[in-house]
């Protein structure tokens, strides 16, 4: 187990390194100069010339990159251009809200996707798997800002149950977990989706394997087997799955943060490209990419520790 | 264990008998009990140092917490009042005077505003070493001449029209404690020190709000309420939503939504349309070809009709411009040089053997620009020029034009918006020849032009100011190288329990809010 988790921390490593890469060339490919957005109009060509020199843009390319990404690996991501605040300050006021977003999100899909699945797969073929099979479908295909906005819509706009805006009152946390209420659903429905799919079809197999027989054979109560013995079982795949799915999360809360104004990594992002804020764009979606391997690499220990035909795979 | 008998089941239904309870509670807009206000604003603030600031939300911040000696005035007509100043005049053309209020205080121990802090604050902003972007504001300063405690004379090295309508009242005239400052030693960012205004901030939740409460210590006037909560919301719909769900009280609204919201207002809401200076053109380099061709570029001024496109892109909620100053201010136009004539811009083209021209036009990622650029595509295309849109982000767009880009070279007709102050030559100044490759995309080059702005600085007769001006936008019409569009129209939508403090161009002025 060691000698995976050392190799899995290696990888991680290389993605890393190589997404800075990747990240740092995307960024000075757009278009657009980083020190006129910011100064506006009224400055003159000294300033924006002083500007450019402090982020640092006079040097060669290689240079910028080579400081970028020794620094980035001593947890210098720099400062913000505009506020002379650090990067690493900045990211981390507004990463609470985004991991709070996601957490919001899969506890909607854990809590309605794994009593669906395992409801469906009871009676497959009912008019309830049916149903449900055309819904999940539904949510699945989608897209969560479309799901922000009529949610919005109905319960904030016309029905004024839930705020349509901001993050709540910090220090109230009955007052943050209403305002995450409709975020958390736009970004977590879809994965109500795949979450009912993908249970349904693994409880559908696992019902019929032969431990499960012989549950049935000795009498135990339905109900114990199917959520003891069998979800139990059917639920391992969801575990590598739900890594993934704050990948595409991380993407979704982008949608629900500009939707619903609330702060976070992905509205900071979206605001950072729009200002050509670099530092900020790069430490932002560094610390995200960092995130979400990291997520993916305690997934994929979690499930080398339950499986060990995947240790020996690496 | 005993006293702790909850089992999965209870737990749960507990839960979602809590959720359901937390919706079925009514919901109440955070100014209900009149002492807070929540607004919105375009963007989080960044920097409060009123000698570096970078955005209109924050010009009302600054202008709330460090005391300027005017502000402008609210209502429908230009104007400013005093805050600061107990008296401010003009002696003569190069020299002010003013009194300060005799009671306004630092926070943070900074002790009374005096006027040698006066002096230290406008002669920050014009001192070159500070490197400050507004530095153009107080171009024409000599110095500030420390008369006594509270008072002194701003001197002038030449007469300097603006000064009283976009220098004054704009956080160019708020006051910094000079102890303060010198003891910080570098500019302000988000934690102000020694504070001065009607207002304290309070709080700042970066992307989330700024809170503003009343400072205790301020004597004078009051702002009309407790607390003041500013929400960064960029996304105008978003805003509107968020209104429309009670969480703000005050908020601009785009254009486009503007008829919507007039036919059916929200429950207790009040919308108001406020005209705009802002200006709105099709702009062509004439630098580069096809439009390095004055016949060329009067063919597309006869192409495009102006009323087709602002209609289109504002649903009928804006009029058509006829140049780059806005009704009510010295040198606004009735009219333009050109017409809508197809025929004649078909001739134009037949006449330089102008054949299948094609010409790419650069427009910001913005529905109502991508509508009007599709207006402008088709009228193009009636007189034979295929015209490609290109949609630009606001960082791309914004260095398009630039010299120390590789695009101004490709670049031939844009649509393009900039926005101004309440004096004609906010307007103009971007069109000098300083300004090619700068903000003058057009690139283009008149002497003329330079002179008539310099002269419009230091001409104070508003009938000779309207002169000059008109003047100026004739020879932008001469040039060719402009189609006037639009000088938009401003949207807002408020509470009818509150009276919303806002300049005749529908800009807020948070500390004039008040109660309705």
């Amino acid at each position: 187990m060691l000698n995976y988790s050392v190799k899995r921390l290696g990888l991680a490593v290389i993605i890393v390194s190589v997404v800075m890469l990747l990240l740092f060339t995307m960024i000075y490919l757009i278009p657009g100069d980083p020190a006129a957005v910011a100064l506006g109009p009224r400055a003159t060509d000294a300033m924006r010339e002083a500007l450019r020199v402090k982020m640092g843009l006079d040097q060669p390319i290689w240079i910028q990159f080579w400081n970028f990404f020794i620094n980035a690996w001593q947890g210098d991501l720099g400062n913000e251009v505009l506020s002379d605040r650090p990067v690493t300050d900045v990211v981390l006021e507004q990463l609470p809200f985004t991991l709070a977003l996601i957490a919001g999100g899969m506890i909607w899909s854990i809590a309605l996707g794994i009593p669906l699945g395992c409801w469906t797969a009871i009676q497959p073929g009912g008019i309830v798997d049916r149903i449900i099979g055309i819904l999940s479908v539904g949510v699945i295909a989608v897209p969560s800002f479309v799901i922000a906005i009529y949610a919005l819509l109905i319960f904030a706009v016309s029905l004024r149950w839930l705020p349509a805006i901001g993050a709540g009152d910090s220090g109230d946390i009955i007052d943050q977990i209403i305002h995450l209420i409709l975020p958390s659903l736009a970004v977590g429905l879809g994965w109500v989706g795949y979450l009912a799919r993908l249970v349904r079809a693994s409880m559908l197999e696992v019902l019929e394997a032969s431990h499960i027989r012989t549950a049935r054979a000795f009498g135990l109560p339905e109900r114990l087997i199917t959520y003891r013995y069998a979800l139990t079982i059917a639920i391992l795949p969801t575990v590598t799955l739900l890594g993934v799915g704050i990948g595409q999360m991380l993407s979704s809360a982008v949608f629900a943060e500009i939707v619903f104004a609330r702060p976070g990594v992905g509205k900071l992002v979206y605001d950072a490209i729009l200002t050509r804020n670099y530092p900020l764009v790069s430490g932002a979606v560094l610390v995200t990419t960092v995130l979400f391997i990291a997520i993916n690499l305690i997934a994929d220990l979690v499930v080398g520790v339950l499986d060990p035909r995947v240790r020996s795979r690496l | 264990m005993n006293g702790l008998n909850m089992t999965r089941r209870s737990f749960l239904a507990a839960c979602g008998a809590f959720g359901a309870a937390t919706m079925v509670v009514p919901r109440f807009a955070l100014s209900q009990d009149g002492s807070v206000l929540t607004v919105r604003s375009y963007s989080d603030l960044q920097v409060l140092d009123p000698t570096f600031r970078l955005s209109l939300p924050e010009d009302d911040i600054i202008r709330s917490i460090f005391a300027p000696l005017v502000i402008p005035q609210a209502g429908d007509v230009w104007g400013w009042k005093p805050i600061a100043a107990q008296s401010i005049e003009q002696l003569d053309d190069v020299t002010i005077a003013f009194t300060l209020k005799d009671n306004i205080g630092f926070t943070d121990g900074y002790g009374q505003m005096t006027a040698e802090d006066v002096k230290f604050s406008i002669e920050r902003f014009a001192d070159p070493a500070m490197e400050s972007p507004y530095a153009g504001d107080w171009s024409a300063l000599k110095e500030v001449e420390v008369k006594d405690k509270l008072s002194g004379l701003i001197h002038l090295n030449q007469k300097f029209v603006p000064l009283w309508s976009t220098t004054l009242p704009t956080p160019a005239s708020c006051i910094l404690s000079k102890r303060a400052m010198e003891e910080l030693g570098d500019k302000i960012t988000t934690k102000p020190v020694a504070q001065s205004g009607q207002y304290l901030l309070a709080e700042w939740q970066p992307k989330q709000k700024t809170v503003l409460k009343r400072n205790p210590d301020w004597a004078h006037e009051q702002g009309g309420f407790d607390e003041i909560h500013i929400i960064p919301i960029e996304d105008p719909a978003t805003a509107e939503r968020g209104f429309e769900a009670g969480d703000l009280d005050y908020t601009w609204t785009s254009v486009a939504s503007i008829p919507r919201l007039k036919s059916n207002p929200p429950p207790n809401s009040v919308v108001l349309e406020k005209p705009s200076l802002a200006y709105v053109w099709i702009g062509m380099n004439q630098d580069v070809a096809p439009f390095d061709n004055i016949n060329i570029r009067r063919a597309v001024q006869h192409a495009i009709d102006r009323k087709g496109v602002v209609d289109a892109a504002y649903f009928g909620a804006a009029s058509v411009g006829n140049g780059i100053i806005a009704p009510g201010l010295p040198g606004s136009r009735d009219s333009v040089t050109y017409d809508y004539d197809p025929d004649k811009a078909r001739d134009l083209l037949k006449q330089e053997g102008a054949t299948n021209l094609s010409v790419t036009l650069d427009i910001l990622n913005q529905t109502d620009r991508l509508t009007a650029a599709q207006v402008i595509q088709a009228n193009l295309a009636d007189v034979g020029i295929s015209c490609e849109i290109k949609q630009n982000d606001s960082g791309t767009f914004w260095t398009l034009g630039s010299k120390d880009g590789d695009y101004w070279n490709k670049l031939q007709i844009y649509l393009q918006r900039y926005s101004m102050q309440p004096d004609p030559s906010w307007a103009t100044v971007w069109f000098t020849p300083e300004q090619v490759g700068v903000w003058n995309w057009e690139r283009v080059n008149n002497a003329e032009y330079k002179a008539l702005h310099d002269q419009g600085l230091g001409e104070s007769d508003f009938g000779k100011r309207d002169e000059i001006y008109k003047k100026m936008q004739g020879l932008m019409d001469e040039s060719g190288c402009y189609v006037f569009l639009t000088h938009e129209v401003v949207g807002a939508i408020h509470r009818d329990t509150i009276q919303p403090g806002l300049k005749p161009n529908g800009e807020s002025l948070f500390s004039e809010f008040k109660s309705a």
